[in-house]
């Protein structure tokens, strides 16, 4: 004989008395049991006047959002951070060990001049694993006036792009995680409460923060390829897959890009550089390109629209990002936020507005934007649409526009 | 003196004579002349070929066609092919011709590929449900928009001659000749009908078939029969015929028995005189002088529609591919050593070239080396036999695929590789006017509409499954590729990763 119990009660659990809307045992589970149906979790948070926010804040959206990521890696990335440094490029590195440090220096002593440098401060948290990297940062001039920099022929970005790629590249242990103006990223592997507490996020203040909380599927999880995934001022949190990553590699690759961090995602950070700061497109455009409409949708574009919208297809179909995926961008002069979900919107994202209008918002998920800002006005981008919003200049698209406002 | 000793026979078609009503439709339908009728009943003679046509049109269904048992004694390295092939040689004193493509079984790679398809990760697409796009374009593409110095985008300098298929999908080039004048009609009316492009062949344009012309590419080969500015203006691209895979180094060959009134006007030479295309073009000695004719084809079509190139797949494709894109090809395409002719010597076709797999790998790999895929529309053609083959070509490489001898079979042909003899029995590789009755053109072309939608339905489920919703995604995209075949050396070469092998 047994005793019948309906199979309905354990469900509930022993830690949930009080019924099926009771969710504070939740909070007890340890990590490696909590649900794992989750994938990347993005946040950015930007105000428009310029004015300065605390690392704690981006912290707390993030962290949030805990179902979102698997501690496999997180990371954030700060504009407006180095007032005193604006107009050197500041390089932040992740050295497996001191020889590591030691080859890259020899490096950058050839190509830039160093103006300034010091240790990035980190604090090991007892959940993560070691070992942990050494963390330093550099504010560097690229060494323009001398001949051997007329010999690449190249323009100081590029030249930029070019010494962080052959670091990358053959200089063992040592990874350049971001080599922009006025920025710094901050990242790991660890859960984002772990990774903020490691760099001690709360200590910066920037007028634009990203961050990404990471649940890698189909690439390792390893410091370096955590997001943001940035090559000079830009800056990628990425949320999906890339199904035609093949294709996309091919592009960036063609046009000197080397893709070594072992993730799909450093793909879009490469295209967004190549078509908007080399090309010289527009941001819609180079959205568009990204996240292209359907031609039947295209069809009903206006002529103008209509022509650009095919030869932007046309001409840039390496470029399409195709799978799903939810991306925040960042760029400095002038700090620029873009957010941007494929074409089907398979990816959440939703942006949020302070009452005066002044702090912008956007998130994976709503309850990022509401843990700090709990009367924010939310929206959803539309599938493929991008929202813009710039320092000094407030929201330029909200992502629910027609495709090519003010491109042509 | 007589040196003739009887080849034996390879096939055997046996009569079910209790079956057999004695129509003798089956007679009539034999156009090798391998069966008569005898003593009331249907007799067997020489010369079956094993094109099926008495089979099929047998209203009893009373005739089968075997591969006759035991012809030669059994031996593991001259096998009955090469003793029949010898014996050929011995009789006649020539080189001995065939159709149709490679006839041998160690050049498939396609199937030893396999596809990706999405988990968890990211989901699949069901194509009924949401728009799975297969529109493709070929042409040169300008590599980035202009933007002018306000920051907007110049169109008229961003835009380049381009054709717009909704398929990625070429009907190769078969000229009017080669097959009949039905048969070119049906593929040239299913190319209209599905908005695809249809390879003219070498020997012009008919007058009759100049409302097809938005669906055609015009094919410029070194014997440049009917080729007239006016029809190079007409047509939606045009291909210069370097090499054809089936023969690499040799041009086209159309006998002077088929050269009948049809063939004469449309070709613009003699009545009853061969058509030898030359080797190679005798204004091209040099990749320089490649580039002279891609500039006065543009200049004479006046810049308006793409200018493309086709090659045989050759050791060193990779490199010629780029030097042809260098001369300004507009599109490129190259043709594997399995691909179809109606005539070539049997030794080119089964010995000479690559397989399409490799190569188009190859110039694909070259051209992104190089910095020049952008630009370029690569086509690949060359025994894609199925929406499979299609996908994994495409998938290795190609913009764009051509294919002929599966619109040939959905026409009727049986591949019974005897196109050089000029007597087809379907009505599709023939100039008899008899035999080219028998191929309904209203037919065969819904049966290659039928066919072809069924590849694009069945890419669009493959993709679907990927989680690519726009075929351009798939070009190249040989992440989504794994090899398990038996050399892993040809993975490495087609830069596709061993089945087992993950992600990073």
């Amino acid at each position: 004989m047994y005793e019948y119990e309906p199979r309905t009660a354990s469900l509930r659990g022993p830690e949930a008395p009080h019924g099926f809307s009771e969710r504070s045992y939740l909070v007890d589970i340890p990590d490696r049991h909590k649900p794992r149906h989750g994938s990347c979790g993005i946040a950015g948070c930007m105000n428009i006047d310029g004015s300065l926010i605390s690392g704690s804040r981006i912290e707390k959206m993030i962290t949030t959002m805990s179902e979102r990521e698997n501690g496999l890696g997180s990371g954030f990335v700060a504009y407006g951070l180095f007032p005193d440094f604006a107009d050197e490029y500041c390089m932040q590195f992740l050295f497996e060990n001191e020889e590591s440090q030691a080859l890259t220096e020899e490096t950058l002593s050839e190509w830039v001049y160093m103006i300034k440098d010091e240790k990035v401060p980190t604090f090991p948290q007892s959940g993560m694993s070691p070992p942990f990297p050494l963390v330093w940062r550099y504010f560097v001039r690229p060494k323009t006036g001398t001949e051997a920099y007329v010999r690449t022929g190249l323009s100081e970005e590029d030249y930029m792009v070019r010494l962080v790629m052959s670091v990358n590249d053959s200089v063992p242990g040592s990874y350049c995680v971001s080599s922009g103006k006025d920025m710094a990223v901050f990242k790991g592997s660890g859960y984002a409460r772990e990774i903020a507490k490691f760099y001690d996020i709360s200590r910066y203040k920037g007028c634009m923060w990203l961050s990404h909380s990471r649940f890698p599927t189909n690439s390792p999880g390893w410091w370096a390829g955590s997001h943001p995934i940035s090559i000079l001022d830009w800056s990628v949190c990425h949320n999906g897959e890339i199904t035609s990553y093949g294709v996309n590699r091919k592009l960036v690759e063609m046009a000197g890009y080397k893709c070594n961090l072992l993730t799909d995602s450093e793909v879009v950070t490469y295209l967004w550089d190549l078509m908007v700061r080399r090309h010289r497109l527009p941001v819609t455009a180079a959205a568009f390109a990204m996240a292209p409409w359907y031609y039947r949708d295209i069809e009903r574009l206006p002529e103008d629209e209509r022509r650009l919208a095919n030869q932007l297809r046309i001409t840039y179909k390496e470029a399409f990002l195709n799978g799903p995926f939810s991306i925040l961008v960042g760029r400095s002069d002038p700090v620029t936020m873009i957010a941007l979900a494929d074409r089907k919107k398979l990816r959440p994202l939703v942006m949020g507005e302070s009452d005066d209008g002044n702090s912008v918002y956007a998130a994976s998920e709503e309850c990022a934007i509401k843990s700090v800002q709990y009367d924010a006005r939310i929206w959803a981008t539309r599938a493929g649409n991008p929202a813009v919003v710039k320092v000094g200049e407030g929201i330029v698209r909200r992502g629910t526009e027609s495709p090519f406002l003010g491109a042509i | 003196m007589r040196t003739d000793i009887k080849v034996p026979e390879k096939y055997l078609p046996i009569i079910d004579q209790e079956a057999c009503i004695r129509c003798k439709r089956c007679i009539k339908s034999c156009s090798y002349g391998a069966l008569e009728f005898k003593d009331d009943k249907v007799r067997v003679k020489d010369g079956c070929v094993s094109c099926l046509r008495c089979v099929i049109d047998c209203p009893t269904s009373a005739i089968t066609v075997v591969e006759r048992p035991s012809s030669y004694a059994p031996h593991a390295v001259f096998s009955p092919e090469i003793r029949r092939s010898i014996m050929a040689q011995a009789n006649s004193g020539g080189v001995l011709l065939s159709s149709c493509g490679a006839n041998a079984e160690y050049m498939d790679i396609f199937n030893d590929i396999l596809l990706d398809a999405a988990q968890v990760t990211n989901p699949s697409i069901d194509p009924l449900r949401e728009p799975v796009e297969t529109k493709t374009y070929l042409g040169r593409r300008p590599g980035k928009v202009v933007v002018d110095d306000d920051g907007r985008i110049d169109l008229d300098a961003s835009e380049t001659p381009i054709v717009v298929m909704d398929m990625p999908i070429m009907i190769g080039h078969i000229s009017l000749g080669s097959i009949s004048y039905n048969a070119q009609a049906a593929l040239f009316r299913a190319a209209s009908e599905l908005n695809i492009l249809a390879g003219t062949g070498e020997g012009g344009l008919h007058n009759d078939f100049y409302c097809h012309s938005k669906n055609l590419c015009a094919e410029v080969a070194s014997g440049r029969f009917g080729v007239t500015s006016h029809y190079l203006k007409e047509v939606s691209c045009v291909d210069i015929k370097i090499g054809q895979g089936a023969k690499p180094g040799h041009g086209g060959h159309l006998p002077g028995e088929k050269v009948q009134k049809l063939i004469s006007e449309t070709r613009m030479i003699p009545l009853g005189t061969d058509a030898l295309s030359p080797y190679p073009h005798h204004d091209i000695y040099s990749i320089e002088d490649l580039q002279q004719l891609i500039s006065v084809l543009k200049e004479s079509t006046e810049y308006s529609v793409p200018v493309g190139v086709k090659i045989a797949a050759v050791h060193n494709v990779g490199a010629i591919a780029s030097g042809i894109v260098r001369a300004g090809a507009d599109f490129l395409t190259i043709d594997g050593l399995r691909g179809g002719t109606g005539s070539a010597p049997r030794v080119i076709r089964d010995h000479a070239g690559m397989p399409i797999e490799i190569a188009v790998s190859a110039v694909d790999q070259r051209l992104q080396e190089e910095g020049l895929r952008d630009k370029v529309t690569l086509c690949a053609s060359g025994s894609i036999r199925t929406a499979a083959d299609m996908i994994k070509c495409i998938a290795l490489g190609a913009d764009v695929v051509g294919v002929c001898t599966s619109a040939m079979i959905a026409m009727g042909c049986t591949v019974c590789q005897q196109c050089h003899r000029g007597a087809c029995s379907w009505g599709i590789a023939t100039q008899v006017p008899e035999l080219a009755a028998r191929l309904d053109t209203e037919v065969a072309a819904q049966r290659v509409i039928n066919m072809f939608h069924a590849w694009n339905e069945e890419l669009k489920e493959i993709m679907g499954a990927m989680g690519i919703d726009s075929v351009e995604s798939l070009v190249g995209n040989r992440d989504r590729l794994r090899y398990i075949g038996p050399n892993p050396r040809i993975a490495e070469i087609l830069d596709v990763k061993h089945s087992g092998e993950g992600w990073g």
